[in-house]
């Protein structure tokens, strides 16, 4: 690590949320909550009325703005739009899947886990032995 | 010559398998992080029922929300490692992610560590308040002996922790205080398991190319 350079940080940068009433309320309660200039907030609730459109909007919003670090999603709404997920690669902002109340966390399903398995499947260890 | 080509290639293989150990260790840190995090968050979501319970579903509710203009008060620091080569995988990057709790919009610090410091008293003191002299006050008394900055620091937090909580009245019941530090320890939790990722994407992205090299 003797070669890395540390880049000075960024201003301060935000977590923003796609997930159920209780979820979002906990985290605002922590202080995440921001709204800005265009009474935009940093942070979708997703009830049985969200259509999958309107998260996967939040979705490329939350994910294309310079001044969101972590994006929270509950897995199961992370499901709905698993392609969008798992087709993202940039390290920041940071897609965390966190599980909901009636939800539990399925690490079969987290899209980081899934993009790292390809090293325990039978293909590479098959690969590498050739 | 067969020599150095021997020692650089017992080099490479023993970075490989450091690389390699790091993408599992993290990854078990990983796993181990989202485990405990799912045991706050039910603890967070079972403090949030009980309070819904005890001040109405009407007093808690998301459409109390403060929809006017405001800044985050809990915000993140990142800091992005350079690769050692400006054409390296943006995957290889490392970033890391420092939690600021409860830094005043009007230009506070961030003091996660003298943050942490006043957890650790909120978490001795009972969570109903207490007339006259608590527990709680002779802990600070003690804090302010030794340095006075710490208790102006937990001043700034308190309020800023009673301005989030008053979104839902001036009186709420203990089970919301109890679901707000609940959600705070989560979002520790959170940070932690962002810099796991990162740490792991990286040391996958570099056993990845190792093997790929293999290969050629």
């Amino acid at each position: 690590m003797a070669n890395n350079a540390q880049i000075p940080s960024k201003s301060s940068a935000l977590i923003a949320m796609i997930a159920d009433e209780d979820t979002v309320t906990g985290f605002l309660l922590a202080g995440v909550g921001n709204v800005d200039l265009r009474r935009k907030t940093n942070y979708l609730i997703v009830d049985s009325k969200t259509t999958v459109k309107a998260i996967e909007d939040a979705f490329k919003e939350f994910t294309t703005k310079e001044d969101i670090a972590i994006v929270l999603i509950s897995q199961y709404v992370a499901n709905m739009i698993r392609f969008l997920v798992d087709s993202y690669n940039k390290p920041v902002p940071a897609i965390l899947e966190i599980p909901s109340k009636d939800h539990p966390y399925d690490p079969t399903h987290d899209s980081v886990l899934s993009r790292v398995k390809y090293l325990f499947s039978a293909e590479s260890v098959a690969s590498g032995r050739r | 010559m067969e020599e150095v080509e021997g020692n650089q290639r017992s080099e490479d293989g023993r970075k490989a398998e450091e690389n390699i150990l790091q993408f599992m260790d993290s990854m078990d840190s990983y796993l181990t992080l989202l485990d405990s995090m799912s045991s706050t968050l039910r603890q967070g979501w079972l403090e949030l029922a009980s309070a819904r319970h005890s001040m109405g579903a009407s007093r808690v509710n998301s459409a109390l929300f403060d929809l006017k203009l405001h800044s985050a008060v809990t915000t993140l620091q990142v800091a992005e490692q350079d690769g050692e080569s400006p054409l390296a995988d943006p995957m290889v990057k490392q970033s890391h992610f420092t939690l600021c709790k409860w830094a005043s919009p009007n230009g506070g610090k961030c003091c996660s560590e003298e943050i942490e410091d006043g957890d650790k008293l909120q978490k001795k003191s009972p969570q109903l308040r207490h007339r006259g002299l608590s527990q709680f006050s002779e802990l600070q008394e003690k804090l302010v002996a030794s340095s006075g900055a710490p208790l102006i620091v937990e001043d700034q937090v308190q309020k800023e922790r009673s301005k989030s909580l008053s979104v839902f009245g001036t009186l709420v019941s203990p089970k919301l205080r109890g679901a707000q530090f609940s959600f705070e320890t989560a979002l520790v939790t959170l940070v932690e398991i962002a810099n796991m990722r990162s740490l792991m994407l990286s040391a996958f992205a570099q056993v990845r190319q190792e093997m790929e090299g293999r290969k050629e």
